[in-house]
């Protein structure tokens, strides 16, 4: 009888360790992801498991040293996402071009965007050590983009494809020398489209012509992104920096509060915020060329927003940025709450207090 | 004016010694009960939803389904989602730290049926864009006993054409249980909401029969409104026949406790109120039961009782084209109406048939003086046929010159001598 129950102690400290385990945080299993599916060859067929049988980069994956073929370029803006660095390349097939269709890029079947999520030890010195969290690739199918997320492991040498999504804390230290801890949620596949969706299609972000057309840093020379392309002839239909528009980076403090703002919204809300895309239901677009300032939100009652009103009448009152549902909701890390829905478990300080200027300073 | 504060006073007082606000946190059943699936065979229920394809069946067995991120599916075709039973397959999101519904469908003929969505922070099930959505025996439902932490609305198609929405259950969400906006051809039927703030609300949406449900305890049983500034601006047709509008008495949770109305819509509404028509366009309410609803069985507003700015693009604030007949009213004897939202307080004191008296129906009588200079005429086409009509509450509000200048009418008999013809046609979709 003892030795009965003795048994059954040790079988529910079994149980009780087991489900302690398997309790754990999906960081641990990123640590344990198994290397026996290193095996792989670049068929042709996307997705690939691993994102180095991509061949994107060379030598060590983790310098993320693009090949040739590999195009490196940055938008104006850029979406906040809990601090998170961002790397990007386009990869476009050899002989094929890229085709500029006024406010947007159409791509060649079998082009490749790729965008790197991390943080660096310490922000003071971005180039020092880094974490790379994701690699999110956006893939032109023939049917049209598909999105594919692969999660880097603990060692840094390699990135698996995870639809189901993830989470995973993140330490780092801050412009300002304060110690961060960031809970990381990797997007499950399907909730890449929440913000890449034009009318239920899947679309890229970053990739048109105002978020281009400007000037960046290839080491060897400056030069304006689409110019760039064009010269990599990877790139049609480009006719000059001022035939087409540019928008501005919000971060620019030289900028007026007006530009800035417009510009931080796009950037931010406006994947959803705009008749094409998912938050259309709210009437609430927030667009750079939105000019309507019922569709801006201004004295606009909200429709669906449950508790993210708060206690708050309007989405916007001018003059009144802490009586605006905008700003609560970008203030907010409440699920339910905090704006935008994905991507985002801290408060952006400097675009709240961007958006928090600007509605100040309008007439009332 | 003093002697609508003196009456104030007195119904506050009246009111706070016999009617209390009501609460429930009712569960239709125990989920703990359930067997908790592991993290594996959650992830499976995950990679389903992901890796669907085309004219496919998920199918997810009975067992608690603790979710950490949102099952989406994706532009599909004519996908079965089916659980084991309401009370066998518990999907609870709970956990969920990212994103604005537990679940998610776009697609066309998508079926969600037999299973339960507990908990999810924003909205529970949603359907955007989509072509044929079903929804049959789900229940949403939040379990928190503090219900303002409760998410927005329980079953949520938006922007979509056909929907039935049949044999399902919606409670404690903090806006609407059920609620179709911006959508064509809609059935919601033999479905339950309690314990809502709004139990079943058609909002901007075109042709929609709403009938065979129970809509009890919630702040407000069935709601019909159509808001400013959507991208789908109006929406018009709408029957409510054949259901139990009960109890609706449960207090107004969409703002917390204490705290008055925000910017949405639903935190106005009085608790105590059966059917609400607000800005609506051609609705007919026949054969349905509505008892015991505190503060009116009917209103029929106009969107400026809201204070709210009232001018949009393609869209009128007016409530016109109603008709009401034949249902069955009943008053509870020490009932009295609400005194924690405007619209409450307005039928408390202002009603016509003396302080903190019950209404039947009320009509807020705003109409568009372009059309008539008075309202004799009924120039918003606003017809009331009830049976035994002079024993019931009518009342007719005049708010057309300010706050101190409310008048009430029992003159029910301009409404009386006329017939509204609302078309609808589910016919193509009661199949589904």
């Amino acid at each position: 009888m003892k030795k009965k129950n003795w048994k059954a102690d040790a079988y529910l400290i079994l149980v009780a360790v087991t489900l302690l385990i398997s309790c754990g945080k999906n960081e641990e299993k990123i640590a344990a992801l198994p290397e026996a599916l290193l095996e792989e060859t670049a068929t042709g067929i996307f997705p690939y498991k691993k994102l180095s049988t991509y061949g994107f980069f060379a030598g060590e994956l983790k310098t993320l040293t693009p090949k040739d073929e590999v195009t490196f370029y940055k938008p104006a803006s850029s979406l906040f996402t809990d601090y998170a660095l961002k790397s990007r390349f386009v990869f476009i097939p050899d002989g094929e071009q890229a085709q500029i269709m006024e406010s947007k890029i159409e791509f060649p079947i079998g082009s490749i965007l790729i965008k790197n999520f991390y943080y660096p030890e310490d922000f003071r010195k971005p180039d020092g050590n880094r974490r790379i969290i994701e690699t999110r690739l956006l893939i032109r199918e023939d049917d049209g983009w598909q999105a594919y997320p692969y999660l880097w492991n603990e060692e840094q040498t390699e990135a698996l494809l995870k639809v189901v999504g993830a989470e995973t804390e993140i330490r780092f230290i801050d412009y300002s020398g304060k110690d961060q801890v960031v809970n990381y949620i990797v997007p499950n596949k399907n909730q890449c489209k929440s913000c890449h969706n034009q009318s239920e299609t899947m679309a890229p972000i970053g990739v048109k012509p105002q978020h281009l057309n400007n000037e960046l840093d290839y080491g060897t020379k400056k030069e304006n992104q689409l110019a760039y392309w064009s010269g990599k002839k990877i790139l049609a239909g480009f006719e000059g920096a001022d035939a087409h528009p540019a928008m501005i980076d919000y971060e620019d403090q030289s900028q007026a509060i007006p530009a800035r703002a417009m510009a931080y919204l796009d950037i931010n809300c406006a994947h959803c915020h705009s008749a094409e895309g998912p938050a259309s239901t709210s009437g609430l677009f927030l667009t750079y060329d939105q000019t309507d300032p019922l569709k801006l939100g201004i004295n606009k009652t909200p429709v669906a927003a449950g508790k993210g009103a708060g206690s708050f009448k309007f989405d916007i009152v001018p003059g009144k940025p802490d009586e605006s549902i905008l700003t609560h909701r970008m203030n907010s890390t409440e699920v339910g709450v905090a704006m935008p829905e994905l991507g985002r478990t801290t408060v952006h300080q400097e675009g709240v207090e961007l958006i928090r200027e600007w509605i100040l300073s309008l007439p009332q | 004016m003093r002697k609508s504060i003196q009456a104030v006073l007195g119904v506050v007082l009246a009111s706070a010694i016999f009617s209390c606000g009501t609460s429930t946190t009712e569960q239709t059943f125990d989920s703990s009960k359930l067997s908790k699936m592991s993290r594996e065979e959650v992830e499976k229920v995950v990679e389903a939803f992901i890796m669907a394809e085309d004219s496919s069946t998920i199918e997810i067995p009975g067992g608690f389904f603790e979710l950490n991120t949102q099952l989406i599916l994706d532009n599909k075709k004519s996908v079965r989602i089916k659980g084991a039973g309401m009370d066998k397959t518990v999907l609870s999101f709970r956990n969920l730290k990212s994103g604005g519904e537990g679940v998610k469908i776009v697609g066309n003929n998508i079926t969600v049926e037999d299973l339960s969505i507990e908990d999810a922070p924003g909205d529970g099930l949603k359907a955007q864009h989509s072509d044929g959505v079903t929804f049959r025996k789900v229940n949403v439902t939040w379990t928190n006993g503090d219900k303002s932490k409760n998410g927005t609305y329980a079953i949520y198609p938006v922007q979509c054409k056909n929907v039935v929405i049949d044999q399902c259950i919606a409670s404690h969400s903090k806006d609407a249980g059920i609620y179709v906006g911006q959508s064509e051809n809609i059935i919601v039927k033999n479905s339950l909401a309690f314990g809502n703030v709004a139990g079943i609300e058609i909002e901007n949406s075109d042709n929609a029969e709403v009938f065979g449900n129970t809509a009890r305890d919630n702040s407000g049983g069935i709601l019909v409104f159509n808001l400013p500034g959507l991208p789908k601006s109006d929406g018009k047709g709408t029957k409510i026949y054949d259901n139990d509008i009960l109890n609706n008495n449960h207090e107004n949770f969409a703002t917390p406790i204490g705290e008055g109305p925000n910017g949405n819509t639903v935190t106005m509404i009085p608790p105590g109120s059966g059917i609400i028509l607000l800005a609506a366009k051609e609705v007919e309410i026949f054969n349905n039961r509505i008892h015991n609803n505190k503060t009116t069985g009917v209103a029929i507003a106009s969107y400026q009782v809201t204070g709210f700015p009232a001018e949009a693009p393609n869209w009128s604030p007016y409530t016109t084209d109603v008709y009401v007949h034949d249902n069955a009213y009943e008053r509870k004897a020490l009932s009295m109406p609400d005194l924690t939202r405007e619209l409450g307080q307005l039928v408390s004191v202002h009603n016509a048939y003396g302080p903190a008296k019950t209404q039947d129906i009320i009509y807020d009588g705003i109409w568009d003086k372009a059309i008539s200079e008075t309202i004799d005429s009924n120039p918003m086409r606003v017809c009331i046929q009830e049976a035994g009509i002079e024993n019931l509450h009518f009342t007719r509000f005049y708010l057309m010159e300010g706050e101190d200048n409310i008048e009430s009418f029992k003159d029910y008999q301009h409404f009386q001598n006329c017939k509204i013809n609302v078309a609808t046609d589910v016919s193509a979709i009661a199949a589904l």
